[in-house]
């Protein structure tokens, strides 16, 4: 990928990002916080924390329950919250979109209600080298109770998906293939699309992880064209406990529920029930109301900055981190993908990850170390640990250059 | 540089660290112990040769940080040729004083005291204490 040593410059409409989020303004060690661990979580806009607030302070009641004001009220703002997703992902229709826990419950809910009725012993699940133990997890789950089998699509030195080999593994037994549109360790962008095609054109299923790239780049899940879309609303400025799927229409329809209980039935006797339509159908019980809304005003930011303004700038500043990364004494950086987002991996030849973690903490800046839930990644590059810093649009290459001359303090150290 | 950082990072630790003692796989062990840190994917094993009550000598090898590593070497110097007994009563009172708050001497006089900068550093206290409870896990096995 390209490596740029020109600072980029900040847009007019990010200037004043940074004062929107009150934790980047506290102080860490005594020192500024520079926050470069947005792959693991981002941090919440002033709106965001006030739409929670408000909710708790003047909405709070159950949906979908009540005849009392409050409750129509908080009904409104959940399924509000329904609708700023679908039109933000480009969905047909509100109903393809269903309340999670987060991209993992999402995963566990398409590999239980879609998947495991349809799969057979000796059929294929399709997943890369590079993907999260979210999505690796579920599906060897799913395949030792139904004899089926996961299959790995291998990826090259560089850290890139080699494309034909996993094409070519798409055949007459697979069943789903699941792909992480951008990896959460090394931040290679997966070419998502011929994969899609190559899927759609045999009738198989697909499932995209954008845990990763929903908060980085525009997402249209018409033209992306595949059946499922994963994502955890706390990567993308909005509060913990709260995700999402996309689910294509034709398929939630026919799908068995995930989990049993109130607010996902239509009719209930002892001698058996029957159940509501999507997207109720996978929503049993309480939802997380206020997550909900605050996932809404998140994407309520993020479209008032604009998310090709986010894209192009966040490039920019990737290619800077990588730029000057490389030209850091004794940092290696783990895979040059073709296209890469948001995260950057590396190690330093005399300090493992956890040392380098440690010692950027006490210049205030917060690095995620280890193995970042990729374990047969780390593996694949002959490592067992990464520090990784990871960007959103409120990062500047102040915070790079902060995170670079920390480093020498690493080198002083362990030399 | 900080303080705490001074202290997690002391020089005997660091060259410990760097030039670890009994970092191999002993030939003649009959118990072994692999215990991993979940959280950040550290692995230690720690392997003993024992003959009756006596630990004869202690070996381990590790892909782990410098804290785990210095605390390891200093681990296997420290229990090759004692008793299980007094081996397990080192790992519990260490392991107890790296946990404890309200504790900051573990003991002047003893070169594990340099282990202490983790107290500092809520999420390294694990990195120092895993090689004393793999060996915890061996004496039990």
């Amino acid at each position: 990928m390209i490596e740029n040593l020109t600072p980029p410059a900040t847009p007019d409409v990010l200037k004043q990002a940074r004062v929107d989020f009150p934790i980047l303004s506290r102080t860490v060690n005594g020192k500024p916080l520079i926050y470069l661990d947005n792959a693991a979580s981002t941090q919440k806009p002033q709106s965001v924390i006030d739409a929670v607030s408000r909710y708790y302070s003047h909405e709070n009641a159950n949906i979908h329950r009540g005849v009392h004001l409050l409750s129509t009220e908080a009904t409104a703002a959940y399924e509000s919250a329904r609708q700023k997703l679908a039109r933000y992902l480009n969905a047909s229709d509100e109903s393809e979109i269903i309340f999670t826990r987060g991209a993992t419950e999402s995963i566990n809910l398409v590999a239980h209600s879609f998947l495991e009725p349809i799969i057979n012993a000796g059929e294929e699940i399709l997943i890369s080298h590079m993907e999260h133990h979210a999505n690796i997890v579920p599906w060897q789950l799913l395949a030792k109770r139904t004899g089926a089998r996961l299959r790995v699509a291998p990826i090259d030195d560089h850290g890139n998906l080699e494309l034909d080999t996993c094409l070519s593994m798409i055949g007459p037994k697979t069943k789903l293939v699941g792909i992480v549109h951008v990896s959460n360790s090394i931040g290679t962008v997966n070419p998502i699309e011929s994969i899609v095609t190559a899927a759609r054109e045999r009738g198989i299923a697909t499932l995209i992880d954008c845990a990763q790239s929903i908060q980085h780049m525009p997402l249209d899940v018409q033209s992306m064209g595949c059946d499922f879309v994963v994502f955890s609303g706390h990567k993308m400025f909005a509060p913990t406990g709260i995700g999402g799927l996309y689910g294509r229409k034709s398929l939630l329809g026919k799908m068995r529920p995930y989990q049993g209980g109130g607010d996902m039935i239509s009719r209930v006797s002892f001698d058996g029930t029957t159940f509501k339509e999507p997207p109720s159908r996978f929503e049993a019980g309480t939802p997380h109301i206020a997550g909900a809304i605050g996932l809404g005003f998140a994407l309520d930011y993020i479209e008032s900055i604009g998310r090709e303004t986010i894209h192009n700038y966040e490039s920019q500043l990737i290619e800077y981190a990588v730029g000057r990364l490389k030209n850091c004494q004794g940092v290696e950086i783990i895979g040059n993908p073709e296209h890469r987002s948001g995260a950057i991996s590396f190690t330093m030849e005399n300090a493992h990850p956890h040392d380098i973690g440690t010692i950027l903490d006490t210049e205030g800046v917060a690095i995620r170390t280890g193995h970042h839930c990729c374990e047969p990644l780390m593996t694949r590059f002959g490592i067992s640990a990464t520090a990784r810093a990871s960007i959103a649009f409120y990062n500047n290459s102040d915070d790079i250059d902060v995170l670079v001359d920390s480093l020498t303090k690493v080198r002083t150290l362990f030399g | 540089m900080d303080a705490n950082l001074q202290s997690l990072y002391r020089a005997t630790l660091i060259e410990q660290s760097r030039n670890p003692e009994n970092n191999y796989v002993l030939e003649n062990a009959n118990r072994q112990s692999e215990l991993k840190n979940s959280l950040c994917g550290d692995i230690v094993t720690v392997y003993l040769s024992v003959i009756g009550d006596r630990i004869e000598k202690a070996s381990f090898q590790a892909q782990c940080c410098s804290i785990c590593k210095a605390s390891a070497s200093m681990m296997t110097t420290r229990i090759s040729d004692s008793s299980q007994r007094d081996a397990a009563l080192l790992a519990e009172q260490l392991i107890d004083f790296l946990n404890d708050p309200q504790s900051d001497t573990f003991s002047e006089s003893d070169s594990l005291q340099s282990l202490s900068g983790v107290k500092a550093f809520a999420s390294r206290i694990r990195c120092a204490t895993l090689p004393w409870e793999a060996l915890q896990q061996a004496l039990v096995d």
